[in-house]
């Protein structure tokens, strides 16, 4: 195989393009369909990054390569999970701002966890030792071949998020969203269908940390700030959070501007990327958050059509 | 106290008791004991602010109780105490409540409205997102129905009129396939041959066992349709009995019918 059109610098920005656009879309079930807005994306890919690497490194497997990978990917998708329907079970009837501050507060005690129990997870230090589950040649394949794999996980989750647009639980979360008493009133069990949402997102959630963990072999807690939660929440905002598409346009429009044409491609002094460009980034999604939000509140692509939607599938 | 009169096919009742409400230190509803559906078909009515919606809210568990308790009554015997019921579990029980204030889902076409309220919960599962042509197939027949009956225009759109909205209230209700059917003004706002439909439908309803209890102004629709009356003022059921007898009874005429609502 020969990549030598892909350098690392493009690897690197593309895993993480197709990473927060899994993590949009996902997040784009519960804030664009359920209305619920998670702040704590980075808390639920973080644990799924940490419980994998923790039981990666730390544990002493009796079986090898692929198992190990998915013996541990399986249990950090399924702590992320528990730790969905826990948050989910504390924020469900809450409104915004009590669903914001719980969310944001989970996060937070994320990465508290992970930088203060450093005997399991190196805290501040880092934790190496990570490694991809198999060895196909050179780093550059391995990273190859891994960012295909992200890449058919982040292609399955945009196909259900599109069958849930289409499906009675899609319908089901719309209405949630847009009117629970109502919901209620016909019989739906709003409270758990809550609850299930985070479980089930969360734990995807979970599955990518696990998936970026491997690709980037060292878990530092400086990836557990609000960062990747911002990412996710700008690309969905300025696509269109109820829009199918638009965790996917506002994403590659945002991180993929940024991390691949700008790092990659501007002639930026060396000492920037450091310092500078982190700080950078989060200004400049911050900004393109405000702006979106005060000129075009439902993002690129409007609002949801069900109406075209119904008549595509149903008829008049 | 359960009263005495009971309909030959008797359909479920409800039973309300010591059931106190009050808004910023204000007593809005305030039952004594009152059985509800002796009768197919009653009329709840009563002045502005008498606490009528406040009532079928809380026996609905959409609003909660200071006190007090609500319990359905089905006819083969039994209790069911809906006021220990979350709010969702009402309609699985059969009891189900049409709103005064237009209530929609702003995201949803009528089809989807309509669909939501047909669809059985386990096809509404994460894992099943393959289940829309299921549920369309085993409902569309049935969801037709409804629409070419009240002549709703393409179902595919959003319901967009304050009426087409109110009907679309009406009939989510009737695909929940109620036993006990409470309707808060139904007819406020239809046009007159849309109202007629709305009673014809209560009719059939009661006719195939199930109780209906309506709060409604128009009160041609009250004494055409019901067969027992409930007068309530300020909180409290007042007064009970046949429509002609509530039409004429002197406190229902000084207190309501005098203020011009004839
Ligand atoms: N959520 C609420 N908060 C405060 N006051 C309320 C609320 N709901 C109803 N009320 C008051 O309770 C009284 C009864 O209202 P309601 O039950 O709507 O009466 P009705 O349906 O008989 O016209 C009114 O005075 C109304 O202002
Ligand atoms: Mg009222």
């Amino acid at each position: 195989m020969t990549l030598d059109w892909l350098d690392a610098f493009l690897i690197t920005g593309l895993f993480e393009v197709v990473m927060v656009i899994g993590l949009a879309l996902l997040l784009h079930l519960q804030l664009g369909l359920a209305r619920i807005a998670n702040f704590g994306v980075v808390g639920f890919w973080g644990i799924g990054m940490y419980v994998f690497g923790v039981l990666y490194v730390q544990v002493d497997w009796p079986f090898g390569e692929p198992w190990q990978f998915l013996a541990c990917a399986a249990a950090a998708t399924v702590v992320a999970g528990l730790a969905g329907l826990l948050v989910g079970w504390l924020v469900a009837d809450l409104d915004t701002d009590g669903v914001l501050v719980g969310t944001l507060g989970f996060a937070t005690a994320v990465q508290i966890l992970a930088t203060t129990q450093d005997d399991l997870t190196g805290g501040a230090r880092g934790m190496g030792g990570l490694g991809f589950p198999y060895d196909i040649g050179r780093v550059k394949d391995n990273e190859f071949l891994w960012l295909v794999l992200v890449t058919a996980v982040v292609g399955a989750i945009l196909l259900y998020v599109w069958r849930v647009h289409r499906s009675p639980y899609g319908r089901l979360l719309i209405a949630v969203g847009s009117n629970e008493p109502l919901a209620r009133s016909l019989g739906k069990p709003t409270f758990r269908t809550k609850l299930w949402l985070f479980a089930v997102a969360s734990a995807a959630m979970g599955f990518l940390g696990a998936m970026y963990g491997v690709m980037v072999r060292f878990l530092d807690v400086g990836n557990l700030g609000v960062g990747v939660t911002l990412a996710a929440m700008v690309g969905l905002v300025l696509g269109g959070t109820a829009r199918v598409w638009g965790a996917v346009v506002g994403v590659v429009l945002t991180v993929g501007l940024f991390d691949i044409v700008i790092q990659s491609y501007l002639p930026l002094p060396r000492e920037w990327y450091t310092q500078a460009i982190p700080v950078l980034r989060e200004a400049a999604f911050g900004l393109t958050l405000m702006v979106v939000l005060l000129f075009r509140p439902l993002g690129l692509l409007g609002d949801m059509r069900r109406d075209r939607l119904m008549g595509k599938i149903h008829g008049r | 106290m359960v009263a005495d009169v009971v309909r030959a096919a008797a359909g479920p009742r409800i039973h309300v008791r010591g059931a106190v409400k009050s808004f910023s230190g204000r007593v809005v509803v305030n039952v004594e004991d009152l059985v509800l559906g002796d009768r197919p078909i009653e009329g709840l009515i009563g002045p502005n602010g008498a606490g009528k919606t406040t009532l079928m809210r809380m026996i609905m568990h959409s609003t909660s109780l200071d006190r007090g308790r609500v319990s359905l009554l089905p006819p083969g015997g039994g209790e069911v105490v809906l006021s220990s019921l979350p709010a969702h579990r009402m309609a699985r029980h059969g009891v189900v409540k049409s709103n005064q204030v237009i209530m929609d889902f702003d995201k949803l076409t009528i089809w989807d409205s309509l669909l939501l309220a047909v669809a059985e919960s386990r096809y509404e599962q994460p894992q099943r997102i393959l289940s829309e042509r299921t549920v369309f197939a085993r409902h569309e027949a049935e969801i037709r129905r409804h629409l070419d009956f009240f002549g709703f225009g393409d179902p595919s759109a959003f319901a967009m009129s304050a009426g087409e909205k109110k009907l679309l209230d009406i009939v989510r209700c009737l695909l929940l396939k109620p036993t006990f059917l409470l309707l808060d003004e139904p007819t406020a706002g239809l046009p007159d041959d849309l109202t007629e439909k709305v009673m014809t439908v209560v009719r059939e309803l009661a006719a195939t066992g199930t109780t209906v209890v309506i709060v409604e102004h128009d009160l041609n629709v009250i004494w055409n349709l019901c067969d027992e009356v409930h007068f309530m003022a300020e909180g409290s059921v007042i007064l009970r009995g046949d429509p002609q007898s509530i039409r004429e009874h002197r406190t229902v005429v000084e207190k309501y019918l005098g203020e011009g609502h004839v």
